[in-house]
This record gives structure tokens, C-alpha cells and sequence, in this order.
């Protein structure tokens, strides 16, 4: 290699720490991957070089990985942020999905005032279980015992109670039987595309409101009971109320995400919206794109469902995509906890420790990290 | 509410047999637990893993059923070194919900290679095991030898770890890690073992559930979830705490099968399982809490 390829590669890595330390580097990333997936559907079929996009991935795809990638982005908010490790967010999912199409199905409830009963239900019960919690100062893994054991109790209380669905649950709908047949205010359109831009929606509403805490002086509060709640405690931080208040939006923005489930499917059951999985699914993509982070969720989200989707096209083996979610698991937390938005920066720290760097031009940015 | 005194005897028989398999099934989750402070997600995985070594050995293999729960134990106790080795043992000082990442990995893993390689389908063993009636009480003889089995585990594992060298390493690990090897405990050995003697107990507790019980790849789900619930009723770590947890969750189970609605039962358990976490984490019979 010759040596002006080795000064490109110092200036590409400066340039991208300089980058990376600026408060408005996350926003400007955000904004870049949202207008991408504003158009990414749109390109799907078409061809150039004989090779196109939809032969890959469908926009059914893009939607999963999305609705993932909006649990992620809650989840993280409260136990990416404040530490708090919940196993039990399939009770919020489920409860806004249920918010949904019960009170669809009952009462004719307009699919969008569903949604903000169910998403209101899910953030009163996420209340509930951090009061019981927090107060009781359950920590580490009887945290997340507790929480799974919430979230079992909705599962079988949906599953037992007729009037809740029982095992059966419900199906959606027609839209002409509650409003002006397919459009926004049914909650349901003819073709997946505009289901599509719904989620992207709300994944664009929970990313802000998620990149607004962060950046906030609350956002300081809620990693600073992460990284030492007694020491968070002791400078004056009323930590107790943080952590509801972490728990509480959490629970809110997750029963979004199921709310569209439920709209999107034809019906839901205990078994899908509740189930065990389901607990891994919603904090999967946060984990694999990076714990904390902003961009983490929609990262890993994108990491997590094509593969595990495109694997199972490939190999027609029912349960060989729960096998790429093990390895996937497994795999993050040994090699790569930080998650993947650390590769970059992993990706110059690999050439520096081979020797790329001997025209390293020392700026004082290698103090940051 | 009048029951039928026969009847209720008879509902008392059937919550001892199921409360003893929970106490089996609790017992190398609550070791592990205690000695490495690891919730292990991959137990119920494990215990299907025992199920289908016995049911294939029996079925394909030709072999008595009774003679391929030992060869079950063995096998197990290497696959939990195994995963010991590659997943646990590089992240033990990790923050503790990798670990619980990490096992919840392994259990997909397990659990989707068993149901590729021998379908979802339930299967049953090729042996009818009938029931023994005693003064009117019906007891089905296969879940008669899961609590034998169940029983002898248990004296067996308490006596290891009682009485042996090996055993009071163990319980030194489980009380301080730190001082553990201050002592010369070669800690990182002791975590080996006890995942091995852990996976060892789940994949006994998974052999003889075949016995009694039609097997699928994803019964572990069931008995995993009721098996945390004993453990933290237990007490951490505790083995009396394990069988009495099973108990206790055995009667639930079996009384509440006969007079709740639909999964009535398993909403109880788990009222009693937060009632607990939230007044008595330490257990019923456990010491102080590990911090």
C-alpha cells in the first residue's frame, strides 16, 4: 500500500471522531437513516444490473423490522438508560394490541383511541410494577424475574378470561363495519405500503421523544442511576421517581408498537402478542445495535430481522431463525456488548493496533472515547 | 365447597408426584443460581434435551427406558460443560443480565436444533407403564419412578454436597466467591462443575418426565417458568427450599387444575411468585440475600 492511503485512512478516522464528538452527530445520522427508509420501499423493484432490491427483501420485511425496531427504541428507554433490565415488555406490547382490537371488537372503538387506552393501560401497569419494584428495591436478577413474571401473569389472565378473548383471541375487523372502509381513520389499508409509513411514523415519534430524553438533563439523571444509583441517590437525584418515569414512558411507546401488530395481522391470540419470545424480541434489536444508544435499536433492528428472515427463505427449517436469534445473542454479548454502532470506530481501532497508523496525524482528538 | 374425601385424596396423591418433579426440576436451577449467581434460561432447554436422549435411545436405540436415564445424566453433564465453556465462563464477571442473555441464546439454539431434528410432533416412549391403585387412590406408576428418581437425586446431591471435598467447595463458592479463592478454592473449576452437575440434574429431571407425559421440544417452556417461581420460593441455593418449593407449587398446580377456570392455576402461581419477590426475596428457607 502506498503511503497516501495510509494519511486518506488517518483523515477518514479523525474526521469521524471529530464527527462522533459533536452533539449534533446523532441527529444528523438519524435524519439520514429516516429520509433512507422514507424511500427505501419505493426502490425496491427497481432494477439496475439486472439485480434488484425486491429479490432480497419484501416491504412485509421492512415492516417487521421496523415494529422491532420501535419496541427496541422503548425498551431502551428504560433499561438502556436508567439500568433497570426488563424481561417482561411482552405484557406492554400485548396490552396495546389488546387495547386495540378488544375494545374494537366490543365497543367500536375507533382503532386509534384503542391504542392510546391500550398504550395508557401499559404505562399504568408498567406504574404498577415499578412502584411494587422499586419499592421493594428488587434488583438485578429478581428485577428481571419480577418483570417476567408480570408479564406471564397478563398471558395467562388473557388466556383464562373468556371476555378477554381467552385462547382464541380476536380477529380484526372489516373496516366498513366501524368506519368509511380502508383509510387512516380505519386503521387499515389495502396494500402493506401505507402500513409501511404508519410505522415509520411512530418509530420517527419514539426515536425523538427517545433522543430528547438523552440529551436532556433527565437523560443525565436516568444513566447516572446506571451507572451508580446509590452515588445517583446521594448528589440528590430522587432516583425512585426517574425510574417510573423510565418504565412509565417505556411501557407507553411499546404498546404502540403492538397496537399496530394488531392492526397489521388478522388476528392476535395470548400465544403471539404474549408469548415468552416475544419478551426477546422486543429488547433484541437494542442489545444487537447497542445498549443506550439512540441509533442502537433501529441499528440492530435492521441486523436482526432481514437476517433471521432471509434465513428462513433460504433454509425451510421451521425454528432455524430462532437458531440465528441464539447465535446472534450469544455472539453480541461475548464478542461486541457495546453493540454494533461501536463498529466503526472498532473498524479504525483494528487498523491502528496492525500498524496503518505510522503517519498518524495527532490532533488531540485521541483523548475521546 | 364439599369435595368428595376420595376425591381429595386422590388430588393430594397426584400434587405430591407433580410436586416432586418440581422439586427435581428446580433443583439444578437453584444450584447453579446459588454457586454462580447465573439465571439459567437454558435449564427447561436442558430438560428437553434429557427427554429426547431417553426417548430416542428407547425408541430407536432398543434400549430399556430405565437404562437410558443414567446415559441421559452423562450426556448432559458434557453438553453443560460444553456451553459452560463456550457461553458462562468468558462473561462470569459480566454485568448479570448478560448472563441471562447468553442463556436465553442457548435455549433457542437447543430447543429449535431438537425440534429440526425430531419435529415439533409429541412423541411418547413405546412402553405402557399402567397404574398402580392403592385404597381407591389411582397413582400412575411412571410419575411412581419419577418421584423415586426425584427422591434419590435429591438425597444424593445433598450428600455430595455435604459431605464431600468437592461438595464444600461448592457451598464455600456459593457463600463468597472472593473469599472462595482466597481460600484456594480453584473457583473457575468449581463454576464448571456446578453448571455440568446443574445441566447433570436438568437433563435427569427431563429423563423421566417421558415416563409419564407425552415429550415435545418445547415442554421445557412450562417447567422452566414454574421452576423459577420454586427456586426463589425456596431460597436460593437451597435444596430442602427446592423440594419444598415444588411442593408447595405442586398443590397449587393440582388444586387449582380442579377448582380454577381454565389457566387459573398458573395465575396463582405466579401471584404467589411476585408476592414473594416483592415480601421474602431470601426464600421461604433461605438465608440472607447475596447482594
Amino acid at each position: 500500500m502506498s503511503e497516501t492511503q495510509y494519511g486518506r485512512l488517518d483523515r477518514a478516522r479523525l474526521r469521524y471522531r471529530r464527527f462522533r464528538q459533536q452533539w449534533y452527530s446523532t441527529p444528523i445520522v438519524l435524519t439520514a437513516i429516516f429520509g433512507a427508509l422514507l424511500v427505501l420501499p419505493l426502490t425496491l423493484n427497481l432494477y439496475a444490473f439486472g439485480f434488484s432490491l425486491g429479490t432480497w427483501i419484501s416491504v412485509h420485511m421492512l415492516i417487521i423490522t421496523l415494529v422491532w425496531a420501535t419496541t427496541g427504541q422503548a425498551w431502551n428507554m428504560m433499561s438502556g438508560y436508567t439500568g433497570q433490565f426488563s424481561f417482561g415488555h411482552a405484557a406492554f406490547f400485548g396490552l396495546g394490541a389488546y387495547g386495540t382490537i378488544l375494545l374494537l371488537n366490543v365497543v367500536g372503538l375507533n382503532p386509534w383511541l384503542g391504542m392510546l387506552v391500550g398504550a395508557v393501560a401499559a404505562g399504568l401497569y408498567g406504574l404498577v410494577i415499578g412502584v411494587l419494584c422499586f419499592r421493594y428495591d428488587l434488583r438485578g436478577h429478581y428485577f428481571a424475574l419480577a418483570t417476567l413474571a408480570f408479564a406471564e401473569l397478563i398471558r395467562y389472565t388473557f388466556n383464562t378470561v373468556p371476555q378477554l378473548g381467552g385462547a382464541s383471541g380476536f380477529y380484526k375487523p372489516l373496516p366498513r363495519t366501524y368506519a368509511d372502509g380502508f383509510g387512516l381513520a380505519a386503521f387499515q389499508f389495502e396494500g402493506v405500503l401505507p402500513y409501511y409509513y404508519v410505522i415509520l411514523a411512530f418509530l420517527i415519534v419514539v426515536t425523538v421523544v427517545s433522543l430528547v430524553i438523552k440529551q436532556s438533563r433527565l437523560g443525565l439523571y436516568l444513566f447516572a442511576i446506571r451507572e451508580n444509583e446509590n452515588a445517583a441517590a446521594a448528589v440528590g437525584i430522587p432516583t425512585y421517581r426517574y425510574k417510573l418515569l423510565g418504565t412509565t414512558v417505556s411501557a407507553f411507546f411499546t404498546a404502540w408498537a403492538g397496537a399496530f401488530w394488531a392492526m397489521y395481522f388478522d388476528t392476535i391470540r395470548p400465544e403471539t402478542v404474549y408469548d415468552i419470545l416475544v419478551n426477546v424480541e422486543v429488547l433484541l434489536p437494542a442489545i444487537v445495535g447497542g445498549i443506550g444508544t439512540v441509533i442502537g435499536p433501529i441499528v440492530g433492528a435492521f441486523i436482526v430481522i432481514p437476517l433471521s428472515e432471509v434465513a428462513r427463505i433460504l433454509v425451510d427449517l421451521s425454528g432455524f431463525d430462532r437458531i440465528i436469534y441464539g447465535v446472534l445473542l450469544i455472539g453480541i454479548v461475548l464478542y461486541s456488548p457495546k453493540g454494533a454502532v461501536s463498529w466503526p470506530g472498532r473498524f479504525f481501532e483494528v487498523l491502528e493496533r496492525n500498524g496503518l497508523y505510522e503517519n498518524a496525524i495527532d490532533d488531540g482528538a485521541e483523548t475521546d472515547e | 365447597m364439599f369435595v368428595d374425601p376420595s376425591i381429595a385424596l386422590q388430588l393430594v396423591a397426584f400434587a405430591i408426584l407433580l410436586g416432586g418433579i418440581y422439586g427435581l426440576v428446580a433443583l439444578g436451577l437453584t444450584m447453579i443460581f446459588g454457586v454462580m449467581d447465573v439465571i439459567n434460561f437454558a435449564h427447561g432447554a436442558l430438560m428437553v434435551a434429557g427427554m429426547y436422549t431417553v426417548w430416542w435411545l428407547t425408541n430407536e436405540g432398543g434400549l430399556n427406558p430405565f437404562l437410558t436415564i443414567p446415559i441421559a445424566i452423562v450426556v448432559l453433564f458434557v453438553l453443560g460443560l460444553a456451553i459452560h465453556h463456550v457461553t458462562i465462563a468468558p462473561i462470569i464477571e459480566a454485568p448479570q443480565e448478560n448472563q441471562l442473555i447468553v442463556t436465553f441464546g442457548v435455549l433457542l439454539i437447543l430447543v429449535s436444533a431438537i425440534e429440526i431434528a425430531f419435529s415439533a410432533d409429541p412423541q411418547s416412549l413405546d412402553i405402557d407403564l399402567g397404574s398402580i391403585g392403592v385404597a381407591g387412590i389411582y397413582l400412575p406408576e411412571g410419575q411412581l419412578y419419577a418421584l423415586v428418581f426425584a427422591v434419590v437425586a435429591v438425597v444424593a446431591s445433598w450428600g455430595f454436597l455435604q459431605y464431600t471435598q468437592l461438595g464444600r467447595a461448592i457451598r464455600g463458592t456459593a457463600d463468597n466467591r472472593d473469599a472462595a479463592q482466597y481460600v484456594g478454592i480453584n473457583v473457575p473449576r468449581i463454576d464448571y462443575l456446578t453448571f455440568g452437575l446443574g445441566a447433570a440434574l436438568a437433563g435427569l429431571a427431563g429423563a423421566v418426565i417421558p415416563l409419564f407425559q407425552q415429550i415435545n421440544p418445547h415442554l421445557g417452556d412450562a417447567y422452566l417458568i414454574n421452576a423459577f417461581v420454586i427456586v426463589v420460593l425456596g431460597g436460593l441455593g437451597s435444596f430442602p427450599g427446592a423440594l419444598l418449593g415444588g411442593m408447595i407449587i405442586g398443590f397449587v398446580h393440582v388444586f387449582g387444575q380442579f377448582f380454577l377456570p381454565g389457566s387459573g392455576y398458573q395465575i396463582a402461581i405466579f401471584l404467589i411468585f411476585i408476592l414473594v419477590l416483592l415480601l421474602k426475596p431470601e426464600g421461604l428457607l433461605g438465608g440472607e440475600t447475596h447482594e
